[in-house]
């Protein structure tokens, strides 16, 4: 009902997903499960606390964010590498200390250090990259009812993208849950 | 008593009685080396010996360490790991009791007192620089005699080994009497207990490596050579702490469904941050004495890379070599990756292949020396890899690992404590940790 009244109101909107609420984290720690043995995809959950297991409840891999922090280590140490190499024994030889131009071990805090800022670096923009970050809004928003999941109310969204997702199918199995104000999340596009 | 646990038990006393079988096996024999090694003027035994000992005190003392560091965080995780370390602090009193051989020699030992630790006899020859002196005459010592002296290397041991047992004495029986009275009161007493137990016992392992083992070549001197042992330590009690508690938890084990990925997960990234830790204590020490670039600091490491006559490289060269990618690189990389550190067995062959190095690193920093030789070049030819004292050393620590496995054995079947603790406040926190 509600659903049929924006869509007269605004013209340019399309439907982003269903949305349904449980009242604690044991009831969306269940409902997740069953989502997931529906075979739904396209699907997230919305807390106000982070719930230890949830992700693999969810059938959420482990987070590919590990494998940047590696990549950037391994570039900050060849970086390292290559800068001694390049300026003390390369482009302007110069002995320091009665050292060698190059070996590993004068220069080796130059190597780690930028191995550690380099790992810092594929950490952090790996994380956004795989988050999809930065973005400046997201269609949940236009529920009403959003801010209470950063307070007392725990959200389960299936979305329209979803292969399996069907209007009245996902909207009953969702009820069928458990779920407490099933609502239609229409996405603005104006 | 079910007639399975009392088969059990009786199989515990039986692995008991063979443990002290092997103890007296393996430190008759070495015993029978110090005195093989007093009459002939042989230093391999005593090498051995002092090898042997400072693998299972390393173990010890960074188990010591660890309880301490788990009591004043108060944390969560980790009582029912922190009771099968508080087992492994029972050994402490055999320890001391296995390093008091060579403290007896130096008393006792006339003209060979200084066998071992050549500052104990003022008349020993000496290397200064590429000529021989005696101790009595090297500035080197001369400076240092006030603190490198047998009365107050005796005092000094009492004092480490008196701080060592009675903090395991202690924080044993904080937390063995509260699986009895439940009182909170033990956990806040162990808190302090290690609140003021961690610098003591950080002096007492630092002064304690350096008059152990660094003082086996007085001259040199490194301020990084207390953290390496503390390092090298907290490494392999790690090691030694998953491999046990791994033990434990399987099918049929006291520990099994108590002990769980999470907990494993977490010891294995104890290791990992151990791991690097130890690789920049090492490396810094050799770094700052690489770029000083002082001949008497330097020759420390260079009797470890070359033979100082001929300057080629010496065996101690792969040694040195092994360490660097076997002892850091590779457990590094493979405890990087999560899957390695959750699997069982995966992680028991890095933690094995992690103490095994161990033993390599304190060969490496134990073995090695001058030994005076009229004729060389230098004065003094550096210790091969391979002597005589790799193998009295073995003996020793196959006797001194029985005797601590025994000691530890005693501990675990004495009844004096559950298998966790159940009553610690924090028990439950430790049942459910999650990753």
């Amino acid at each position: 009902m509600e659903g049929s009244i924006s869509q007269m109101s605004k013209v340019m909107d399309i439907k982003y997903g269903i949305s349904a609420t449980f009242n604690s984290a044991k009831d969306i720690f269940e409902a997740a499960g069953k989502v997931r043995e529906k075979g739904y995809k396209n699907w997230e959950c919305y807390t106000p606390i982070p719930i230890h297991g949830l992700d693999a409840q969810m059938g959420y891999p482990r987070s590919k964010v590990p494998c940047f922090t590696l990549a950037g280590g391994v570039t900050g140490f060849f970086t390292g590498m290559l800068i001694v190499w390049f300026m003390n024994s390369f482009d302007y030889p110069l002995i320091v200390g009665g050292k060698p131009y190059f070996s590993p071990i004068f220069p080796f805090p130059v190597f780690y250090e930028l191995t550690i800022l380099f790992a810092a670096f594929g950490t952090l923009f790996g994380m956004f990259f795989l988050n999809r970050l930065p973005r400046h809004n997201h269609p949940v928003f236009e529920h009403k009812g959003f801010g209470r999941t950063g307070d007392d109310k725990f959200m389960i969204v299936i979305e329209v993208e979803d292969p399996q997702f069907d209007d009245e199918e996902t909207e009953s199995f969702l009820k069928d849950l458990g779920g407490k104000s099933v609502t239609v999340i229409r996405e603005t596009i104006d | 008593m079910s007639a399975q646990a009392k088969v059990e038990e009786e199989s515990g006393f039986d692995i008991q009685t063979k443990l002290l079988g092997g103890a007296v096996v393996g430190l008759g024999v070495g015993l029978i080396g110090l005195l093989y090694g007093l009459s002939s003027n042989d230093k391999s035994p005593f090498l051995g010996w002092l090898w042997g000992s400072s693998f299972w005190l390393s173990i010890a003392i960074g188990m010591l360490m660890l309880v301490m560091i788990f009591r004043v965080f108060n944390s969560r995780w980790n009582p029912i790991v922190r009771r099968q370390l508080e087992h492994g602090l029972a050994v402490f009193p055999w320890l001391g009791l296995c390093l008091l051989p060579l403290l007896l020699v130096g008393w006792l030992g006339g003209d060979k007192s200084g066998i071992l630790w050549t500052w104990i006899n003022p008349e020993a020859n000496t290397i200064e620089a590429m000529s021989i002196t005696t101790v009595s005459e090297d500035v080197l010592h001369q400076k240092k005699a006030g603190y490198l002296n047998l009365g107050f290397f005796t005092i000094r041991l009492i004092s480490y080994f008196g701080i060592f047992c009675g903090l395991s004495y202690w924080l044993r029986k904080v937390s063995f009497t509260q699986d009895f009275d439940g009182d909170p009161k033990w956990s806040h007493m162990g808190m302090k207990i290690s609140a003021a137990g961690i610098p003591a016992a950080a002096l007492a392992l630092t002064f304690g490596a350096f008059d152990l083992f660094m003082s086996l070549e007085y001259q040199w001197f490194s301020t990084m050579y207390g953290v390496w042992y503390f390092a090298s330590g907290m490494r392999s009690a790690l090691a030694v702490t998953i491999i046990a508690c791994f033990y434990l938890s399987v099918k049929n084990r006291p520990l099994n469904g108590i002990y769980k990925q999470a907990h494993q997960y977490d010891l294995a990234c104890l290791s990992l941050a151990f791991t690097v830790f130890w690789a920049y204590i090492s490396f810094s020490q050799y770094f700052l004495i690489y770029s000083a670039n002082i001949p008497e600091e330097t020759f420390w490491y260079v009797i470890r890379e070359i033979n100082p006559n001929t300057g080629e490289r010496s065996g101690w060269f792969w040694v040195s070599m092994g360490l660097i990618f076997g002892y850091f690189f590779f457990p590094f990389l493979y405890l990087l990756f999560y899957h390695n550190k959750i699997n069982g067995p995966r992680l028991i062959f890095i933690v094995s292949w992690i103490l095994a190095f161990h033993l390599l690193d304190l060969y490496w920093n134990i073995i090695p020396g001058r030994e005076i030789k009229q004729g060389a070049t230098v004065g003094f030819e550096a210790r091969p890899v391979f002597g005589t004292y790799l193998l009295w050393g073995l003996f020793s620590l196959l006797g001194m690992g029985c005797l601590c496995a025994w000691s530890v054995m005693k501990s675990f079947t004495s009844k004096t404590a559950e298998i966790i603790p159940i009553r610690d406040p924090r028990i439950l926190d430790s049942l459910h940790h999650h990753e």
